[in-house]
């Protein structure tokens, strides 16, 4: 069984759909990311992933967003093959 | 009178359509709690009507205090009866983004009863890339007056007063008048892809800008290099309108004062005036430069770049890369760097930037280094010219004031109870766009003048008391022997385990009106005329008085934390909304500065002997 892979753990270039949230995520933040648009089914691709740990670039819809960790990292995806 | 209100999400160009609208006649009021700004001014094509300007948000179902203050704001204007049209703006390339909060206003709106007027902003963007929005359909499926238009061209803008001179009545029992907000979040979705111009033309120019701008190597180089700009602008460009700034002041007493019969009106304006008061118009230029340059970096949409390459380090410290911006300004001034903390959306982490601005090495503790250090520090060099003694101690003393800012944020945001509202680092990466210059100079002019009318009368205050205990009860003739001679005979206790005397206490006493006028006091109690222009003198007066090494290193550290700004203070009481705040700050790092200088006076003089 692999490990779930969230938001953070995408790469630059690589592209997702949302499957979900982890249900530690506070209800607050849930909601502020599906009012920006991270909706369940959603499609997602990780424009940039700066080096040293910094907050990743994520576009969703026509809107481009950076997330840090303490987000990206509880929002559940199911990766994509590069060519879909 | 009539009013309008204009709504919408952050960076739909609600501002630049609200100045089209009312010709820049702009006024910034702040409102109980936390600082919120609702610009108001008249529509010029109604005078009648005034348009209010609300405060950007993504959602009315709101999540930190700041955002429940504005929502809270939104719902009491529907119940107003004045209000008699509400102007939601949404940012027609990126729909979704803005549909939420448009069918939640609509919503409430059709409760209310309050017509509505949706307005789909930067269409030129749109018309410039080929790409459309099918404001019929959208209309229709909204119920609701949809107009196209560009804040920036004025397109549409005579479409926006017709609909303003004809409202549509919205219907109290409309499609989304009771829907709850988990049902307007998946329609905001759908309408989106539905009626929005798709495709990814847009996001593909910013995508390949931000591969330069947030790349490891070029992305860090072209942040120092714009960083390096904005330092010089603070420091040099804002230089010589200072110096004029000075000067004309200095032109106006030398003009005025002699006019004046009376020596203690003469004195009183001289140095209480002109000296004084007029100490802190020098920091208008800075001020109007800096927010001129910070406006420049959030138009064009560098700041939020900038906010994600210094998140990560500033993390470490409870602080987020949107309080970067603040504290490099803090190192010019603290007064500007508490304005720029505005642009922290979470409450917490804008408390947090507060506490380390006062912190950071102001330009105000220069003279005040200089002067200790050419007291105290050998002006000699090591390894062959490459290190001087002097240089190093200066470094040393900004760097101490920059990691016990930074130490302190840590601290507290570790410690301190959760009572300001967090936020995740969700930050929304604006597309590049050519900054518009008229907005930003007048944002600049209204910060400046914020500054002056809003600080100058605390300074004023203050300024006027430290020159009535200076002068009375012998008329100017001897400090020591005033009433302020008096306070420093009275506060000598305090500074005797630093191992200062009397006159050092009144130098300090009075540099809480401004750090620097620390030096030109000492001068005035030494005898020495113009000792802020050259201090060599005032270096032989301190070796003379006979100051120890230990409390030389003692005041440095001492004036590296201490707050002793009236400006600071004043502008850190007015964004903070809180006077508490200020006071524990000001209590809180005087009693540090204390115990610290006391400290390195006893260890110095444990180490010497």
């Amino acid at each position: 069984m692999t490990a779930q892979q969230t938001l953070w753990s995408l790469k630059a270039g690589e592209r997702c759909e949302i499957i979900g949230y982890d249900t530690t995520l506070a209800e607050a933040y849930r909601i502020r990311l599906m009012e920006f648009g991270f909706h369940p089914g959603e499609r997602v691709t990780c424009l940039q992933a700066p080096a040293f740990g910094a907050p990743k670039v994520y576009q969703v819809s026509a809107t481009v967003f950076s997330l840090d960790d303490d987000v990206a990292a509880y929002v559940q995806v199911r990766l994509e093959p590069r060519d879909a | 009178m009539s009013k309008v209100i204009l709504v919408g999400s952050p960076n739909s160009g609600k501002s630049m359509l609200f100045n089209r609208l009312t010709g820049l006649n702009q006024k910034v009021a702040n409102f109980p709690g936390i600082t919120v700004d609702v610009g108001t001014g008249r529509i010029q094509a109604m005078p009648e009507r005034t348009l209010m300007d609300f405060p950007g948000t993504y959602s009315l179902q709101p999540i930190s205090a700041e955002e429940k203050l504005a929502v809270g704001y939104f719902e009491r204007a529907l119940q107003d009866p004045e209000v008699d049209h509400v102007l939601c703006v949404i940012d027609a390339t990126r729909l979704e983004k803005s549909l939420l909060f448009t069918l939640q206003v609509i919503r409430d709106c059709q409760r209310f009863g309050k017509p509505v007027t949706v307005l789909a902003n930067m269409i030129d963007v749109l018309d410039n890339h080929g790409l459309e929005l099918d404001v019929d359909g959208l209309a229709q499926t909204l119920q609701t007056p949809v107009v196209p238009l560009s804040g920036r061209s004025g397109k549409g803008v005579d479409e926006l007063l017709a609909s303003l001179r004809n409202p549509v009545m919205p219907d109290t029992n409309g499609a989304f008048a009771n829907a709850p907000d988990a049902l307007l979040r998946g329609e905001a979705h759908a309408l989106s892809r539905r009626f929005g111009p798709g495709g990814e033309l847009l996001v593909r120019g910013q995508a390949r800008l931000d591969s330069f701008f947030l790349h490891s190597v070029t992305g860090g180089i072209s942040f120092f290099l714009i960083m390096y700009l904005l330092f010089q602008s603070i420091f040099t460009w804002a230089a010589p309108v200072m110096d004029a700034v000075e000067s004309s002041l200095g032109w106006m007493a030398d003009a005025l004062v002699p006019l004046l019969g009376n020596q203690v009106a003469r004195d009183f304006t001289a140095d209480a005036l002109f000296g004084g008061v007029g100490a802190f118009l020098v920091f208008v230029p800075q001020i109007f430069v800096l927010t001129f340059i910070i406006g420049l970096l959030e138009d064009s949409g560098y700041m939020a770049r900038a906010a994600l390459i210094c998140h990560k380090p500033l993390r470490l410290f409870g602080l987020t890369g949107k309080s970067f911006i603040p504290m490099l300004s803090g190192v010019a001034c603290a007064i500007p760097a508490i304005y720029a903390a505005r642009a922290i959306d979470s409450p917490r982490k804008r408390l947090l930037t507060y506490m380390a601005i006062p912190l950071m090495p102001c330009s105000a503790r220069l003279p005040v280094y200089t002067l200790l250090i050419a007291a105290f520090i050998p002006a000699e060099t090591a390894l062959g010219g490459l290190i001087g003694w002097q240089g190093l101690a200066m470094f040393g003393i900004y760097f101490f004031g920059m990691f016990i800012g930074l130490l302190i944020a840590g601290l507290v945001s570790r410690t301190a109870e959760d009572r300001y509202t967090d936020l995740p680092f969700v930050l929304e990466l604006p597309p590049y766009r050519m900054p518009g210059f008229k907005p930003l100079l007048r944002n600049a002019w209204n910060r400046s003048r914020h500054f002056v009318t809003k600080a100058g009368k605390v300074i004023f205050a203050v300024t006027m008391l430290i020159w009535i205990l200076g002068y009375f009860p012998n008329y100017g003739a001897d400090l020591g022997e005033s009433w302020l001679g008096q306070v420093g005979h009275w506060v000598e206790p305090l500074f005797r385990p630093l191992g200062l005397d009397w006159r050092y206490g009144v130098a300090i006493f009075t540099s809480f009106a401004a750090r620097e006028v620390f030096v030109g006091t000492l001068g005035t109690i030494f005898g020495i005329e113009g000792a802020d222009e050259n201090m060599v003198p005032l270096v032989d007066h301190i070796h003379a008085s006979g100051l120890a090494l230990g409390s030389g290193l003692a005041l440095l550290v001492f004036f590296a934390i201490s707050l002793q700004c009236v400006s600071t203070l004043a502008i850190l009481a007015k964004e903070s909304q809180s006077r508490s705040l200020t006071l524990k700050m000001f209590i809180g790092y005087f009693l540090l500065a204390y115990v610290a200088a006391v400290a390195v006076y006893q260890l110095t003089n444990a180490l010497v002997a």
